[in-house]
């Protein structure tokens, strides 16, 4: 029997088609993060349900959306690991001959894609549910931008924090404590630059490009830093 | 000839405390090395090591002649791993399970491999369930063809017989004599009849150190047995 080192790009492929084929059969980590993202909705919105509709309202509501997306992210990166601790799954792979940085970067485009088809479906639930209160301006529709890019930057750093936490004890209050502080600088540049596009007009042009340059350079630096420290971090 | 298996002045560090210290032994192709020692003794930690999941603090090991050091994928082509965890993903079939390792390993027609697997270690009927409803045996006959699916030329087996019934044990012990034949073992277990009956050498360690390494017919079982037993008694400090 032969065995031929397989490239790179199949080795990937392989282990992002185990993550979806794994999730997609239970369903487990993009249910509990549909849920509590709704109930996440109902919350804020039984909270401002007193609050006087006007335009204020727009310039918070950026920073809702994030509470949002952090906390469901945070829930989801809890469960992505989960899958391969169990059974010492994880072992099983850094046995193979494989590049560490894949089973990173597989693990993260997974983390994004369940984000991703949670977002779809809670954004337009959120944007329903808020334009009540003020409605956004014609520039709203470009908060899928830092949503998109605020969302890679969580995968990539949610992930190698998922791979640290994991065998800790509490694992999901030591995911948090590292994961926010850490992805605070990200969080900063998509609020604004949600909040940007929501209010339009001068706060638009203003800070709209800034936020997003400073959100894809967080990206760019983090994501290649995880992917360089996750063979020091599974080792 | 290239010795299967060669390690050399093995150490591992966690802190100040030597897990593993100054570990030397060469294994010939077809041995089968039994591992003993006391909890704590440093027996999975240089499991561990052989298996590249942990890094060596000082010394070298090579496997056909492969270092790990230098060339870990090259080396873990020829590895396969079995412990009381089965590495298996439990919402995957078996033969999902065996077909992301065979791809992974870049195995030459997978599918194949992956039945042929199956069949031999008594599951192909059962290869379409998920690995979650498997009984402990079953999973851990899944796990033996997981740990073949490159055909690696040293089987490294920690604690294997850990949770499975007599029953099991029986057929773990077949299977394991069917895939014998040119392949270099090392298992480590507390159980000391079975590794003596399996063994063709034997390794005894205490506080990380080598106490005793032998081939078998050079050392007679009582011998070996009462060397056991006091190196049990030294526990860790």
């Amino acid at each position: 029997m032969a065995c031929k080192p397989p490239s790179t790009w199949t080795q990937y492929k392989t282990l992002l088609a185990k993550d979806l084929r794994a999730e997609f059969r239970t369903k487990d980590m993009i249910v509990s993060m549909g849920i509590y993202a709704f109930l996440v909705i109902v919350v804020f919105g039984v909270s401002l349900s007193f609050a006087r509709p006007g335009s204020e309202f727009l310039e918070v509501s950026g920073g809702l959306l994030w509470a949002l997306v952090v906390f469901t992210s945070l829930l989801g990166l809890n469960r992505s690991f989960a899958h391969e601790t169990e059974n010492g799954c994880l072992e099983g792979l850094l046995l193979a001959p494989l590049d560490r940085g894949v089973i990173f970067l597989s693990k993260a485009t997974s983390n994004l894609i369940f984000l991703a088809l949670v977002e779809v479906i809670a954004v337009p639930l959120y944007w329903v549910f808020f334009s009540s209160f003020a409605a956004p301006a014609e520039t709203g529709w470009l908060l899928v931008v830092p949503l998109l890019l605020g969302s890679v930057g969580i995968a990539g750093i949610g992930t190698l924090l998922s791979t640290i936490t994991a065998s800790t004890r509490g694992k999901d209050v030591m995911l948090a404590l590292l994961f926010v502080p850490i992805v605070f600088p990200l969080l900063y540049a998509c609020v604004s630059a949600t909040t940007c596009a929501l209010v339009g007009g001068d706060v638009f042009a203003d800070g709209f490009m800034t936020s997003l340059a400073l959100a894809a350079g967080y990206d760019v630096i983090m994501i290649l830093a995880s992917w360089v420290l996750y063979d020091f971090v599974v080792n | 000839m290239t010795a299967a298996l060669t390690v050399e002045h093995l150490t591992k560090s966690f802190g100040g405390r030597k897990a593993v210290d100054d570990v030397s032994f060469t294994l010939p192709e077809g041995a089968f090395l039994s591992v003993f020692g006391p909890n704590g003794a440093g027996k999975t930690t240089l499991l561990r090591m052989l298996a590249t999941l942990s890094r060596p603090t000082e010394g070298t090991i090579s496997v056909g002649g492969i270092s790990l050091k230098e060339e870990p994928d090259r080396a873990r082509e020829s590895i396969g791993l079995i412990s009381h965890n089965p590495m298996l993903y439990p919402d995957l079939t078996a033969e999902e399970n065996l077909l992301l390792y065979a791809k992974l390993y870049g195995v030459e027609n997978p599918q194949k491999r992956v039945i042929e697997l199956l069949d031999a270690v008594g599951l192909k009927h059962r290869r379409l369930d998920r690995v979650r409803t498997f009984s402990r045996g079953m999973t851990q006959r899944t796990s033996i063809a997981r740990a073949l699916i490159n055909d690696p030329s040293l089987v490294l087996l920690d604690e294997p017989y850990s949770g499975l019934d007599p029953h099991a044990i029986e057929i773990f012990d077949e299977l394991i004599e069917s895939v014998r034949e040119n392949r270099t073992f090392v298992m480590v277990s507390h159980d000391l009849d079975k590794g003596l009956a399996l063994a063709s050498h034997v390794l005894v360690l205490a506080k990380g150190r080598v106490v005793a390494f032998a081939e078998k017919g050079d050392v007679a079982d009582e011998e070996f047995r009462a060397l056991y037993r006091s190196t049990v008694g030294l526990g860790v400090s």
